[in-house]
């Protein structure tokens, strides 16, 4: 491709003045009661898009991920596993369990675009009163976004909760990964951010069509629902031959040249999934002439096991000794798609996910330098963006109070009073830092 | 201040969302013309079928010899003639074949451009910009375009040019998922499905919506840039934070789990089942529900941090596991949902496909059905994902052949009769 491409899309996605340009859902407020990631992350990603997201939290405690990990995890009195979830949302503590709790999040609501929960079936309606059909009585254009594990109603949803874990584990992603006895769960957390991507998603073609009628919904993504959708041909499969289709552990098994290889320092990951990419490899490994003996010369021969294991360790023995680096650009030179497996260390140095901000350093008042995920959406007119950190439980009640309910600070008092609203307990994960100067309090 | 019962919800939500009178129901985006122009690409593909289930008319323009994507799938069997991954996802589209390459084929293109909101691409980077289709040549046509392209890397930045075609595969490596899955003794593990073109896709479609919000008020389409290896180092929570604050890198954690425990697969007398339950009070109910209430209070276990010590967490899944041998996962399953709290367990059996089949939950509630297409026979499709009270997404046809739909489109949209069309199959352009 030409040069003069890609310093046109540089020029276009910069995003050096990016806080400057406007932003895709400016003027769509986000109601976020949820906890844990599933539904904090479907309320952050429209947050990245510019959605002004108000999340709510028990006072004292506040999030059950603001105290998870082990001694390690804690960095300025706060678990990191909270952070990523929790950008750019102004926090408020307040008891859902008190009357006057619910009467503020009706409020709330009223003057919201959309509601995420994450609550188990029924339970806001039931518990709070909060449920979309009271919350629809007072804001009909209300969308209203419920994240489960098993969906609002059928025999799981009652009494059955979710995690991740269990999602990958009861939908069938678990029992097509690997090869071993042992099972092996996706090191991070997929059903939920997956899903939140999906829930994201469901609310803006809600939006879409709010847009055009004026009519509000409620729109639910359930999680384990999510990863059976996300399977590719398991089920076509399964319907065709009446089997599960076979573990392949690392090998693709619709491009059988494929698989991850340990190199001088870490591991790489390599795929010939043409005849052209074949040839290709063949003369990287410095064996054109395979492609003319008969156990490689077409993708069907290829994919007989005996073909398959030895070019495994054709590769393999090529890849042993050389660094990811060297493989990686011999690759590119050959055009053989190879990729190392990066850590976060990886991430972290690379002058690439820097420049496109998908590694995001910014400065925020109360945490200092941070450096994150940014967003993956790279959108040319209206960057998506992290504004600032996951703050303290209430951080900003008095801000939104004001703000948004135009209440005055003797109203927010008598709230306080009552323990309506809270801020922070002295303790590990809802605190500020110890040498937080205060200074960047929003009143 | 409750106002109803727990039946009257699950039953009003249920009838509010019935899958089987999504019909009768207006479609979300039904005002909206996409172009899939994915090749070889399946992210590209998904993130078409995403707008595609939530009603907008999406046309997918392939090469006269069909997009090479069709003959992806298992070795041992296709779907006449299709490959699997291709039928699978290829939903509710209108096929056109289109010669790219040459003049004619070109100029129709620039046509249905003119008048589309939204262009879908996975093509290597600048490819269609060397053919005069980018999207800064198309946007001067059509200023409220908005275009998504998908690629490994990406369009910009330091490794942007000269990029390799995009594989699931590569994309797990670069995006740090296959660092942190598996065993830390073994090698990286990859997950089983096409996970990172999912997440591509589920960012594609969920941008384009953010730019079509957007462009009501700007009146601007805009050009978006999903990398597949992006979409999932954005679900990596932690990891470089991590870094960041204590310079530790996140590693491979097999059966365990650095920030919550329990949160691991243990065997069971059939197989191996996951149970969750990682505060205070939910670890208190797995002790009750394993008659151990001493575990709860033993100093080695009784706190999160406690728990999630390394050497706490081996020591603590053998204590599950002890257990957890002497009963099915359906044993298990009715123990947790008799145990009446405090606290929650999250308990489940590890379901083959097969297994899953055969739950009656998920035929319920329409993840799955039996179709019998005109053209393709019995299928097995899952469903869309979302369940939308007002304007519920759905699936109309699962796959077309190449160029089936030539005659309606370019006669419904370009003005072209059949005779024009004859001459343009017979010149290669469609």
């Amino acid at each position: 491709m030409t040069p003069e491409y890609f310093r046109w899309a540089e020029r276009l996605f910069d995003l050096t003045g990016a806080a400057l340009k406007p932003e895709a859902l400016a003027g769509i407020r986000v109601l976020d009661l949820s906890v844990i990631i599933l539904g904090p992350a479907t309320a952050d990603f429209l947050g990245e898009l510019g959605a002004e997201v108000i999340k709510i939290e028990m006072p004292g405690h506040g999030d059950v991920t603001r105290i998870l990990g082990d001694r390690s995890f804690f960095w300025k009195n706060v678990g990191v596993a909270f952070f990523g979830m929790n950008h750019s949302k102004y926090h408020v503590g307040l008891d859902m369990h008190a009357p006057a709790g619910q009467e503020v999040i009706r409020k709330l609501t009223a003057r919201s675009d959309i509601v995420v929960e994450n609550f188990k079936a029924g339970t806001l309606e039931e518990k709070f009163g909060l449920g979309y059909r009271q919350l629809r009585e007072v804001n009909p254009r209300l969308i209203y976004v419920a994240n489960t594990g098993f969906g609002q109603w059928g025999p799981f949803s009652r009494g059955r909760a979710s995690y991740d874990g269990l999602a990958q584990s009861v939908s069938g992603l678990t029992a097509i990964t690997g090869d071993g006895e042992i099972p092996t769960r996706s090191g991070n957390y997929i059903g939920d951010w997956f899903g939140a991507c999906l829930s994201a998603l469901g609310a803006l073609a809600a939006l879409h069509w709010r847009e055009r009628t004026g009519e509000g919904q409620f729109v639910e993504m359930a999680q384990c629902e999510g990863l059976v959708r996300a399977m590719d041909w398991t089920w076509l499969y399964a319907g065709l031959t009446g089997r599960d289709r076979p573990k392949t552990g690392n090998r693709d098994p619709v491009f059988p040249t494929s698989g991850v290889f340990r190199c001088a320092d870490g591991y790489v990951a390599l795929v010939a999934g043409t005849d052209a990419e074949f040839r290709a490899l063949c003369r990287l490994l410095g064996r054109p002439g395979l492609t003319k003996d008969r156990r490689f010369s077409s993708a069907a021969a290829r994919r007989a096991p005996a073909s398959a294991g030895a070019l495994d360790r054709l590769i393999a023995d090529w890849c042993a000794g050389k660094s990811r680096a060297e493989i990686e650009r011999r690759a590119r030179a050959a055009r053989v798609a190879a990729a190392p497996v990066m850590t976060a260390k990886d991430h972290y140095e690379s002058a690439h996910f820097r420049a496109r901000r998908s590694v995001w350093e910014h400065e925020d008042p109360v945490y200092g330098p941070m450096v994150e995920y940014g967003p993956a959406p790279k959108l040319s007119a209206t960057p998506a963006r992290i504004k600032w950190a996951g703050k303290p439980v209430g951080f900003h009640n008095e801000f939104v109070l004001k703000k948004v309910l135009g209440l005055g600070d003797d109203e927010i008092l008598d709230l306080e009073r009552a323990g309506v609203i809270g801020k922070w307990a002295d303790r590990l994960g809802a605190k500020p830092p110890d040498d937080w100067p205060a200074r960047a309090f929003i009143q | 201040m409750p106002s109803s019962s727990s039946s009257d919800w699950s039953d009003w939500i249920r009838r509010e969302e019935d899958p089987a009178r999504v019909s009768e129901k207006p479609e979300a985006l039904d005002d909206l013309v996409v172009l899939d122009l994915s090749h070889a690409h399946y992210g590209a593909l998904l993130a078409s079928t995403y707008l595609a289930e939530l009603g907008a008319e999406v046309v997918k323009v392939e090469p006269p010899e069909g997009d090479p994507a069709r003959s992806w799938g298992p070795p041992d069997v296709a779907l006449r003639g299709e490959g699997l991954a291709f039928a699978a996802e290829a939903r509710n589209r209108y096929h056109i074949t289109l010669n790219l390459t040459s003049r004619a084929g070109r100029s129709l293109l620039r046509g249905l451009a003119a008048r589309a909101d939204v262009l879908v691409e996975g093509f290597r980077p600048g490819y269609l910009d060397s053919l005069g289709l980018g999207y800064r040549q198309l946007a001067r046509l059509n200023p409220r375009l908005i275009w998504v392209a998908c690629s490994a890397y990406g369009q910009f930045g330091p490794q942007a040019a000269n990029q390799p075609a995009e594989y699931d595969l590569t994309d797990q490596a670069l995006s740090g998922l296959l660092h942190i899955s598996g065993d830390p003794e073994a090698a990286p593990t990859r997950l089983g499905s096409w996970i990172t073109s999912y997440a591509q896709a589920a960012w594609a479609a969920m941008a384009v919506l953010a730019a079509l919000h957007w462009r009501r008020r700007s009146g601007r389409g805009q050009m978006i840039d999903v990398s597949g290896a992006e979409a999932v180092m954005r679900y990596l929570e932690y990891s470089v934070l991590l870094y960041h604050t204590a310079k530790q890198v996140r590693g491979r954690t097999g059966l365990y789990e650095r920030a919550v425990f329990p949160y691991t697969f243990v065997r069971v007398k059939d197989g191996f089942g996951f149970i969750a339950g990682y505060t205070d009070q939910n670890f208190g109910a797995i002790c009750r529900i394993m008659g151990r209430p001493e575990l709860a209070r033993d100093p080695r276990f009784d706190s999160t941090l406690q728990r999630t010590r390394p050497e706490n967490e081996v020591l603590l899944r053998d204590e599950i596991e002890k257990w957890s041998v002497n009963y099915t996962a359906d044993e298990i399953l009715d123990k947790v949902l008799a145990d009446r709290g405090p606290g929650v367990v999250v308990f489940g059996p590890l379901n083959s496909p097969t297994r899953t089949l055969g739950e009656a939950h998920w035929w319920e509630r329409g993840c799955f059905r039996r179709i019998a297409d005109p053209l393709y026979g019995e299928m097995l499709v899952s469903m869309p994902v979302w369940r939308m009270t007002r304007t519920p997404p759905r699936l109309k046809w699962p796959c077309r052949p190449r160029g089936y739909h030539n005659g309606h489109v370019y006669g419904a949209r370009l003005g072209v009769g059949p005779g024009r069309l004859d001459e343009l199959r017979n010149q290669g352009v469609l």
